[in-house]
């Protein structure tokens, strides 16, 4: 077990691994503490001390707050904000505690007295408090107090009788003894060492209301010091050559080029967002009024202009929209080439279906689109023909995949170009039409009053229509008159 | 019996035990010496005698097949306790090596932590080597090659309860102990005297410093007014 020296009190290069196995390590910002508490003790350059003066006993080494936060100010530099934030941290993790009320959490700048802990009591997550521990503790403080525990304690000491039940004549043993042997010191030390044990079972089993500061949020261990070093042998090695190799083969974009697409994609798709443009007739969640969804349901017979447009961004938009695909489908027959749709839609329907259709649905295709001489042969090229027909002996899922992607692709350079072109489109668009807004009725009994809802994401100043509505549908109840 | 025997040398190791933590608390704090790190080599290796004195007539008792079941639960409830203190020890030497590493009495730059306890600790020491008096003989040096012989140590002791486990199967979740929730109350010899009451609290009238304060200055009020009269008399 060598013990290498180090800068930091405390930290053991093995670890305490006879307790659960895997080696801990000192928390980095306790490390810190233990080193600012460190020199603080310089006979020269420390905190300066006093005595405590109970009755008899003069007890030494004693600070106030606003000797510690002095020194603080001094030492590093820092504002006395700064320093006094540091301090109440040192008190919190029971480095440093009140000789009156041990409890209280902050660091008071009058004449309150504190006294530093002892090394063997510092927070640690090197040494985590044990339950036996906590046993012992709880069994002296009853001998004590005559069985007079608080609340919480009393809790914790029956939950741990429980638990640890098998050892329990160790706790009571122990308690006994550490008791006894504590008596062989004089009055000040006993009072000082009892002050020191119920500082860290205050920090280490807070009681109820009190954060405890050794709480480490999910996910947070990462904190702790790595020690464990991999061992550069040809594992690893050859696990950073696969890494290396991996990362080499990802595609790579130009940011410029990425860029560019997400402007072109957020430009033409602006007016048509509800939230960046507002929704035409209205926001049927602020309105109550829904003429806007029932305007654009899937499969409505006349789309709205908006709706028109946006088939005319991308072949995927188009297909993806049920009324455009069926213009679509229309558009196709005039041109005699509607089994390339119909084709597609039934790899579709393979590609999304019930794994038991699939050996039947494989077939009716193969019957309809791919046989030679079938009644709606779609026009793919050889290659990928034998590749599909080689596919069908063992018919599965995704074994239309090539043909559909042809396809897809023969429609979007050839017929979706025309179809835009096309007068069908220009007359789609020339009919739809747009939601006028919905009227604001004045009429002053009208509990809902029903007005459009401008985008929320226009600042109020450019509201022209509705200053009122401008400034948020639910505000626009106050403002009505 | 062999029952007793080992509830005495149990006990003597428990006892050895709680002095030794109470001893290792105050490393690196302002009661730190020479004297210190003494007494706590004195006591670890006294523990370390009585648990080897201990551990092997247990062993051998709960090796021994032809047992009765009542005396072999006896023999594990004081087995379980052993191995507890056994831990308890090994424990508290690592943090003494720990802490004796970071304290090093000599070096120049490195005080030790004021903790306000400044008697010395030599009683406890005592206690646990049940002798009257201890005398401090040691050297100049002694803190480093204490901790040398502390690392060699711990690895004995470490080994110590790695063989006893392996010869004895305890099953730690069948021993019931005996003592009840609350059963350090019944026999608190004086515990709760006036020795342990903490700072803010107050002990009402019966507080034997405040009283010894207030009959010495009684005594001495009637002792004036009586000398007074006498010399109001005399003059």
């Amino acid at each position: 077990m060598p013990i290498p020296p180090r800068a930091s009190p405390l930290a053991m290069a093995a670890g305490p691994a006879s307790h659960g196995g895997c080696p801990r390590a000192q928390m980095p910002h306790l490390s810190k503490m233990e080193r600012v508490v460190v020199s603080m003790q310089d006979p020269d350059q420390g905190v300066k001390m006093r005595s405590q003066r109970l009755l008899i006993t003069v007890i030494p080494h004693a600070v106030t707050g606003s000797d510690v936060v002095e020194w603080l100010i001094q030492k590093y530099c820092i504002s006395e904000e700064e320093a006094l934030h540091l301090g109440v941290l040192l008190v919190r993790h029971g480095y440093l505690y009140a000789l009156r009320e041990p409890r209280s959490p902050g660091l008071q700048l009058d004449e309150t007295l504190y006294r530093f802990q002892t090394p063997y009591f510092w927070t640690s997550t090197l040494w985590p408090a044990a339950e036996l521990d906590y046993a012992i503790y709880l069994a002296k403080k009853n001998i004590r107090k005559q069985g007079a525990l608080v609340d919480h304690e009393k809790e914790h000491y029956d939950q741990l009788h429980r638990k640890i039940n098998h050892t329990w004549d160790l706790v009571v043993m122990q308690a006994r003894e550490q008791l006894r042997a504590a008596k062989q010191r004089r009055k000040g030390d006993r009072l000082v060492i009892a002050c020191q044990e119920q500082t860290y079972w205050l920090v280490n089993r807070p009681p109820p209301g009190v954060p405890s500061v050794l709480e480490q949020g999910p996910g947070r261990g990462s904190g702790m010091a790595r020690r464990v070093q991999m061992t550069k042998n040809t594992d690893f090695y050859k696990q950073e050559i696969e890494c290396c190799t991996k990362a080499l083969g990802r595609i790579r974009v130009k940011s410029s080029v990425c860029l560019e697409a997400y402007l072109k994609f957020s430009s033409q798709h602006r007016p048509h967002d509800p939230i960046m443009s507002g929704c035409l007739p209205s926001n049927p969640w602020i309105t109550d009024d829904d003429t806007y969804w029932a305007m654009n349901a899937p499969n409505v017979a006349a789309p709205t202009k908006l709706r028109v447009e946006r088939w005319g961004f991308s072949f995927r938009e188009l297909l993806a929209d049920p009324v455009g695909r069926a213009n679509f489908m229309d558009f196709l027959r005039k041109e005699f080439s509607a089994e390339n749709l119909s084709f597609w839609e039934a790899c579709e329907e393979l590609r999304h279906g019930g794994q038991a259709q699939i050996p039947t649905l494989v077939d009716s295709v193969y019957q309809q689109f791919l046989a030679p001489g079938a009644a709606r042969w779609v026009n793919i090229d050889s290659q990928t023909m034998e590749r599909t027909l080689e596919g069908l002996r063992q018919p599965h899922r995704y074994v239309l995949e090539d043909a559909q992607l042809h396809i897809y692709m023969l429609m979007k350079k050839d017929s979706y170009p025309r179809f835009l072109k096309s007068d069908m489109y220009k007359g789609l668009l020339a009919e739809a039409m747009i939601l006028p807004e919905t009227k604001r009725r004045v009429f002053p009994f009208m509990w809902k009053p029903r007005h459009s809802s401008l985008s929320p994401a226009l600042p109020p100043a450019s509201a022209s229509v509705e200053p009122v509505a401008a400034a948020g549908g639910p505000g626009g109840a106050e403002g009505e008159a | 019996m062999a029952r007793e025997e080992c509830k005495a040398l149990l006990d003597a190791l428990n006892k050895a035990t709680a002095c030794y933590h109470h001893l290792v608390l105050t490393i690196g704090g302002s009661a730190d010496s020479q004297n210190l790190r003494e007494e706590l080599q004195k006591t670890r290796q006294k523990a370390q005698e009585l648990a080897v004195a201990t551990g092997a007539p247990l062993t051998t008792a709960l090796r021994d097949k032809g047992m009765g079941a009542e005396e072999r639960a006896e023999f594990e409830r004081l087995w379980v306790a052993f191995s507890g203190c056994l831990d308890l020890l090994e424990a508290d030497m690592r943090r003494a090596l720990a802490l004796g590493t970071a304290f090093p009495l000599h070096a120049p730059r490195r005080p030790l932590v004021r903790t306000g306890v400044a008697g010395g600790a030599a009683g406890v020491a005592a206690r646990a080597l049940s002798v009257r008096n201890l005398r401090h003989e040691a050297e100049r040096n002694f803190d480093a090659d204490d901790l040398r012989e502390l690392e060699r140590e711990i690895l004995q002791v470490g080994k110590m309860i790695h063989d006893l486990e392996m010869k004895v199967n305890v099953p730690r979740w069948t021993v019931q102990a005996r003592q009840a929730a609350g059963a350090e109350l019944l026999f608190s010899a004086g515990a709760s005297s006036a020795g342990f009451v903490s700072v803010e609290e107050r002990t009402g009238p019966c507080d034997p410093s405040k009283a010894l304060a207030a009959t010495v200055f009684s005594a001495v009020l009637l002792a004036a007014v009586a000398l007074a009269v006498c010399v109001a008399k005399l003059s």
